[in-house]
């Protein structure tokens, strides 16, 4: 398999091209938010000022009406020009309220509609300035003949021109309603843009990490098959050379330290009754060969118990079991449950290791004097328990990392689970479970 | 514990509420005054009908004891079942009342609304103007114990209109009294229009229905006749639609201006230009308008100096749903309205108010301030949410010129039933030194109530005659100082509702037994200073020396 670059840099392309399309929308709103304040603030608000200053301007020219009424009834006893001061009033109100409401008028008024106001204004009071000072000189009736012909023409223009105002007002209302209209939609619009973007982003980023991820797995699964081949092989090729100097050493140096003995045993008997001290060396050579032999043999059961190959790993348990007891001073029990099946012979060599590691750990360093194995064959499986009185594996994994390492991998090998309990009252036991069917497809490694 | 007990139980839970110091006890049967508002209702619901009654205190047969007018309308033309008058109840000084109307001379029938009650000839007697629907008519006091009616020969006569209010003061400082005129609304009974409460019977209209009217201002000749400045002063406005009126000087410049109350209409704040003419200032001044924009239905008006600052406020009562308003000057020629923040606003935000005026109640040495209110249309009944047509008044207690209670409650159960209540008056009818309270319904009857004070607190009266000024002192300005600190009153025509309170002044002491300073600034210019004021009664004569006091 081809060495595949990190994910990391794509992931990080993808962060920041979302960061900057979120900062990019969010950038968007924002200003389509001002924008719409601005036309609430700018347009619709000063829209809305305007419309009361017209109000407040057709309230003034309604009390024009009013007095100009009241002067022409000739209901009241006074001149015309007591009138003088509520048209003051009046006028002064109207200029203010003009003169604001100038200030807040629709930007789109045009100058025309300004000057006809002011025209219109002007050529009011200019008329009611004429009409107080034919009053003031006592022609009442002239004055009131002005007011009917001309003053109530220039209030009807006045009026017309602020209705006009209020008209212009009312379309630059409904321009301003829809340009916020249109802001809403538009936001609306690529709201939802944003949210198909996004949700396009967030698709495109999980499929690329699940396809990152099958490929990751694919490659954690094919090492991991490749580092199970190795161990098998590895301890494979380990039996083997073990088998090979176990028999070796049993076979040619047996053959030869037998040899030596039964020509020593020969030697012996020929040498003279009274020659003491050569009989004596002689013996003492003998000894020393029986004792390499012994060892040689030792140490070739040890390497591989022919056992093993002969007749099983039961029988091989059996023969090493006592070995140990005496090797160590532990009192081993042992235990069968079940019964036998046929262990397959690369199957047997797993279980007789991990046993002789399992022992071995218990020798080592639990402190413990007695020691338990159980076997049991259940339906299909076998179950191999050992168990001592000990210290416990609270401190015993980082001290025996390479015993266990080679435990679990040898369990790997035979498709079995490994569990490394702590006893309850003190001590630990070590339980593998392994399938003896399934064995078969390793047989030949 | 049985009903019974349960129900005592609750009174005395009643009575226990915290006592405002004084109680207001209804002594009208007692007294002797069985009085009933004609308004002339005859079903037709003519906008007038629910304006009236005014009343006043007055002593007309100057013996020292206040008497009582109480204005009446009378049966339409056409519908004429009996003759009513106006009433004037001669206080026999012994806490019960006559009626003289009859031989005072005053039993005649007219439509009226509202009273004026001043010396404006300078003869020691007070004059009574009435304001009518149709022509208003002056009574001049003979001082023989009866009245003329000088109105042509005043020159007020050939004048028809729909006045409400009135008031006498001196507005040119000549020594003469002047007089000032509200009138509502151009009506005559084939005009009246139709409007609806409840969207189905006729009720009494607002006066948005109606064109405005102008009030008038009559100058004082100084002989018995009276010119119509109205145009000349500048007073002249067809739009105004006024219903109450108060002198005061807002300016501080020694020269009476006038505060007008309008019914829909802005109200006027004119300013005295010195000149025998006035300029409109309500907009500037901040008097025209609520505080947010709206001209409101102003009905009664009175101005003093409620926060004992020396500078006049303003209340004026309004429509259900406006609340009064409470003008202060919050710089020298700018009013703000402080109702929502004394607690006044809320308080009254339901009531339709009339009569209003600023007294000194519990004599604490702050003035507190009395509403009548009433709705103008019996069928506001049918509306739902409403107050009603009857409604109790408000008795406002000043706490230091802050704030206001509402203490009508506590002041007597009389007092605070439901009422469609109009004119309000005060005056110290029984001379024992706290002010009384008298009340007029609309078609219904007057009310007298007679403060109790009862918390020890002691009162300093003060009636002022003017020599060089008017006889009445009218627009006299007295200020008090105790240790306590300092308080100022000022004589006044006018004020409240189509009503007239007495023209002496009462400074609440509390618990002092002296006041240290007196200063009074005539409206001749004239100012006089006196020392070491004992509570009591004291008789001021311009130019000369304090007399009193008369104990209690």
């Amino acid at each position: 398999m081809a060495p595949r670059r990190s994910p990391t840099l794509g992931l990080l392309a993808g962060l920041a091209v979302t960061l900057s399309a979120v900062a990019v929308y969010s950038g968007y709103t924002i200003a389509q938010l001002r924008s719409l304040r601005r036309l609430q603030s700018e347009t619709i608000g000063r829209n809305r000022r305007d419309s009361l200053l017209l109000l407040r301007i057709q309230n003034n020219l309604n009390s024009l009406s009013l007095a100009m009424r009241d002067m022409l009834d000739s209901s009241e006893p006074y001149p015309l020009t007591a009138w003088q001061s509520q048209f003051h009033r009046i006028r002064t109100d109207l200029e203010d309220a003009v003169r604001q409401e100038a200030m807040v008028s629709p930007s789109n008024r045009t100058s025309g509609q300004r000057d006809y106001l002011a025209v219109s204004i002007t050529r009011f009071w200019d008329a009611l300035e004429r009409i107080f000072t034919l009053a003031q000189g006592g022609r009442e009736d002239e004055a009131r003949t002005l007011i009917r012909l001309s003053l109530q023409a220039r209030h009807d223009a006045l009026t017309t021109a602020v209705a006009r105002l209020q008209v212009h007002n009312n379309e630059s209302d409904q321009q301003a309603a829809a340009a916020a209209q249109e802001i809403y939609s538009r936001a609306e619009r690529n709201l939802y843009l944003f949210l198909a973007a996004m949700l396009l982003l967030v698709a495109a980023t999980s499929l690329y990490l699940v396809l990152d991820n099958r490929r990751v797995f694919r490659q954690i699964t094919a090492l991991s098959e490749r580092r199970s081949e190795l161990a098998r092989q590895l301890i494979t090729s380990q039996e083997n050379t073990f088998r090979y100097i176990s028999r070796e050493l049993h076979d040619e140096f047996g053959q030869i330290l037998t040899a030596i003995g039964a020509m020593l045993q020969r030697a012996d008997r020929g040498t003279p009754a009274n020659d003491a001290p050569l009989r004596a060396d002689l013996q003492e050579v003998r000894e020393i060969v029986q004792s390499t032999l012994d060892k040689i043999r030792a140490l070739s059961r040890a390497l591989h118990p022919i056992a093993l190959d002969e007749v099983g790993f039961e029988t091989a348990l059996d023969n090493y079991l006592p070995g140990f007891e005496k090797q160590t001073g532990i009192a081993v029990r042992y235990e069968k449950m079940g019964s036998s099946q046929r262990v397959e012979r690369q199957m047997g060599i797993h279980l007789y290791r991990i046993l002789q590691e399992a022992l071995n750990n218990v020798a080592r360093h639990s402190q413990s004097k007695r020691a338990l194995v159980r076997l049991g064959f259940e339906p299909g499986r076998v179950v191999l328990e050992v168990e001592d009185e000990g210290a416990g594996f609270g401190n015993i994994t980082e001290r025996s990392g390479m015993g266990l390492t080679s435990m679990r991998e040898r369990t790997e090998l035979i498709h079995g689970r490994i569990e490394f309990l702590n006893r309850a009252g003190g001590g630990a036991i070590v339980r593998l479970t392994a399938p003896l069917a399934a064995t078969e497809a390793h047989a030949e490694a | 514990m049985n009903r019974r007990a349960f129900l005592l139980g609750a009174a005395r839970a009643l009575q226990a509420a915290p006592s405002p110091g004084f109680r207001l006890v209804d002594i009208t049967a007692p007294a002797g005054i069985h009085f009933h508002h004609n308004s002339g209702a005859y079903g037709a619901k003519l906008l007038p009908e629910t304006m009236g009654p005014g009343c006043a205190f007055l002593d007309y047969d100057n013996d020292g004891w206040l008497d009582i007018l109480l204005i009446n309308g009378m049966d339409w033309p056409g519908h004429k079942k009996r003759r009513t008058t106006l009433k004037l109840y001669r206080n026999n000084g012994n806490g019960t009342f006559t009626d003289v109307t009859e031989r005072a001379g005053l039993a005649v029938e007219m439509y009226g609304l509202g009273v004026a009650v001043a010396d404006y000839n300078n003869d020691g007697f007070p004059d009574i103007f009435v304001t009518c629907v149709g022509q208003n008519r002056l009574f001049q006091n003979t001082g023989k114990g009866h009245f003329l009616d000088v109105t042509a020969k005043s020159g007020l006569g050939g004048r028809t209109a729909f006045s409400t209010s009135a008031m006498w003061f001196d507005y040119d400082r000549d020594g003469h009294l002047d007089l000032f005129v509200c009138n509502y609304v151009k009506w005559a009974p084939e005009h009246d229009v139709f409007c609806s409460v409840d969207g189905k019977n006729k009720s009494y209209c607002t006066p948005e229905a109606y064109r405005g009217s102008t009030c008038w201002l009559f100058r004082n000749r100084g002989n018995g006749t009276f010119e119509d400045v109205t145009a000349r002063s500048a007073i002249f406005d067809t739009s105004s639609k006024s219903l109450g009126v108060a002198m005061l000087d807002y300016d501080r410049d020694g020269w009476p201006d006038l505060i007008v109350a309008n019914d829909t209409q802005p109200n006027k704040l004119y300013r005295n230009q010195r000149d025998g003419t006035f300029e409109e200032m309500g907009v500037k001044a901040g008097v025209a308008f609520s505080e947010d924009g709206k001209a409101r239905a102003g009905m009664g008006i009175d101005a003093a100096d409620f926060t004992n600052s020396g500078s006049p406020g303003v209340a004026i009562t309004n429509f259900d749903n406006e609340m009064m308003a409470l003008y202060l000057a919050s710089s020298r020629a700018a009013f703000s309205d402080i109702a929502l923040k004394t607690g006044i606003g809320r308080l009254s935000r339901s009531s339709l108010g009339f009569g209003c005026a600023f007294l000194d109640a519990d004599l604490d040495g702050w003035l507190d301030l009395i509403a009548v209110n009433g709705h103008i249309d019996a069928t506001v009944r049918n509306v739902p949410g409403n107050v009603g047509y009857a409604q109790p008044p408000h008795l406002f207690l000043n706490q230091r010129g802050t704030a206001f209670m509402d203490a009508a409650g506590q002041a007597g159960a009389g007092f605070a039933a439901p009422k469609v209540g109009r004119g309000l008056a005060y005056g110290d009818f029984d001379r024992d030194g706290d002010l009384d309270v008298l009340m007029t319904t609309n078609q219904g009857p007057a009310y007298l109530y007679r403060n109790d004070v009862a918390n020890g607190n002691k009162s300093l009266r003060l009636r002022l005659t003017g020599t060089k000024s008017n006889r009445d002192a009218i627009g006299a300005t007295a200020r008090l100082e105790t240790p306590a600190g300092a308080q100022s009153r000022t004589v006044k025509s006018g004020s409240s509702y189509l009503s007239q309170s007495e023209l002496a002044l009462t400074f609440g002491l509390g618990k002092q037994a002296s006041a240290s300073r007196l200063v009074i600034e005539w409206p001749s210019g004239r100012v006089e200073e006196h020392k070491n004021l004992r509570p009591g009664h004291y008789e001021c004569r311009e130019g000369d020396l304090l007399k009193g006091p008369d104990r209690y």
